[in-house]
């Protein structure tokens, strides 16, 4: 924790953090293209979810699969405009468990992630063609992911309620 | 006006809007934006798709996630119809609360359209359906920006002591 505030103390003192609270804009700013990461990414990840789950079998696996660049589009979006919230005004996170909780969503998330590429779900995943099942290993890692990040949503929308940060 | 401040003042939006609790304003705004992301997701995905991104995703199938998209569209309508009528008298005298609702009207009523261009795979002229789902996009990005811009655009709403600005 030491480790952190003084990581935070360093960062309030940036000029990037200066300017994150000086430009009125960039905060709204921010925030809608937060929004909009959201959208990009549920709506990519999340479709390709609901295809391991069932939904919309008449697609096959491998064509859906390309729209997960679109989805790590708008997770990137959310990160970088992420960190200048985080920037402008660290102290406000730190202590806020709604914000801790969150990190620790995306980063399982992360982890389902690795569980899905790196462990041989994905290949069986992408043979499925129409009307193809997907195995159990994938159908709960989809239905993992769509937890965590609904979760992450909820999360997020708690900052301001859970502990006053914005 | 004193119809709107009768719903605003009755025993429910009272609640929603002063109770604190966390069933109350903040699940709303959380069912707002879990609407949005599966409505705007799922709209932005199709018209990507339509627009020639991802192009050997076979279209006739997507048309298994209308329903989804639908909920997610229901979601976000009903939770803001309910943060609406908790901020009635502030909200109808705001003008871009209008023009999120503006917004929000097209891109709704281009729904069936791209449903249209989804179910006739090849059978809609390409250059219409890519006009149909450019301005579907642009609509979406536009109620994104406007419903954001709420919180610091004209008069101030929402719960009770929450705040948006440095």
């Amino acid at each position: 924790m030491a480790l952190v505030v003084a990581f935070s103390t360093w960062l309030k003192s940036t000029e990037l953090s200066w300017a994150v609270r000086h430009f009125p804009w960039i905060w709204p700013a921010s925030e809608t293209l937060h929004f909009m990461g959201l959208a990009m990414l549920i709506g990519a990840v999340g479709l390709v979810d609901l295809r391991m789950l069932g939904v919309a079998k008449g697609l096959p696996f491998a064509a859906l699969h390309k729209l997960i660049p679109w989805g790590v589009a708008g997770f990137t979006i959310n990160l970088i405009t992420g960190f200048l919230f985080f920037a402008g005004d660290p102290f406000q996170y730190i202590n806020n468990i709604a914000f801790g909780l969150k990190v620790l969503f995306i980063l399982l998330a992360g982890l389902n992630m690795i569980a899905f590429y790196a462990t041989g779900v994905f290949r069986t995943a992408e043979a499925l063609g129409p009307g193809d099942d997907a195995p159990v290993s994938a159908k709960l890692i989809a239905a993992s992911s769509l937890f965590l990040w609904i979760g992450v949503m909820y999360l997020g929308r708690m900052l301001p309620f859970i502990g006053n940060a914005f | 006006m004193s119809f709107l401040t009768a719903i605003e003042q009755s025993g429910f939006c009272t609640w929603v809007r002063e109770s604190g609790s966390m069933w109350a304003y903040p699940l709303i705004l959380f069912l707002h934006t879990v609407g949005l992301g599966f409505v705007v997701g799922t709209c932005m995905v199709i018209d990507l798709r339509l627009l020639g991104y991802a192009p050997r995703i076979p279209l006739k199938p997507i048309e298994r996630f209308f329903p989804l998209l639908w909920a997610g569209f229901w979601i976000s309508a009903i939770s803001g119809t309910i943060l609406l009528a908790a901020d009635a008298t502030t909200k109808v005298i705001s003008t871009i609360f209008y023009v999120k609702m503006a917004f929000i009207t097209i891109g709704v009523s281009l729904i069936p359209r791209l449903r249209t261009s989804v179910l006739r795979d090849g059978g809609v002229p390409v250059s219409k359906g890519k006009l149909v789902a450019a301005i579907s996009l642009a609509c979406w990005a536009g109620a994104i920006t406007a419903g954001r811009l709420q919180a610091y655009l004209g008069p101030v709403s929402g719960a009770t002591g929450l705040t948006n600005h440095f």
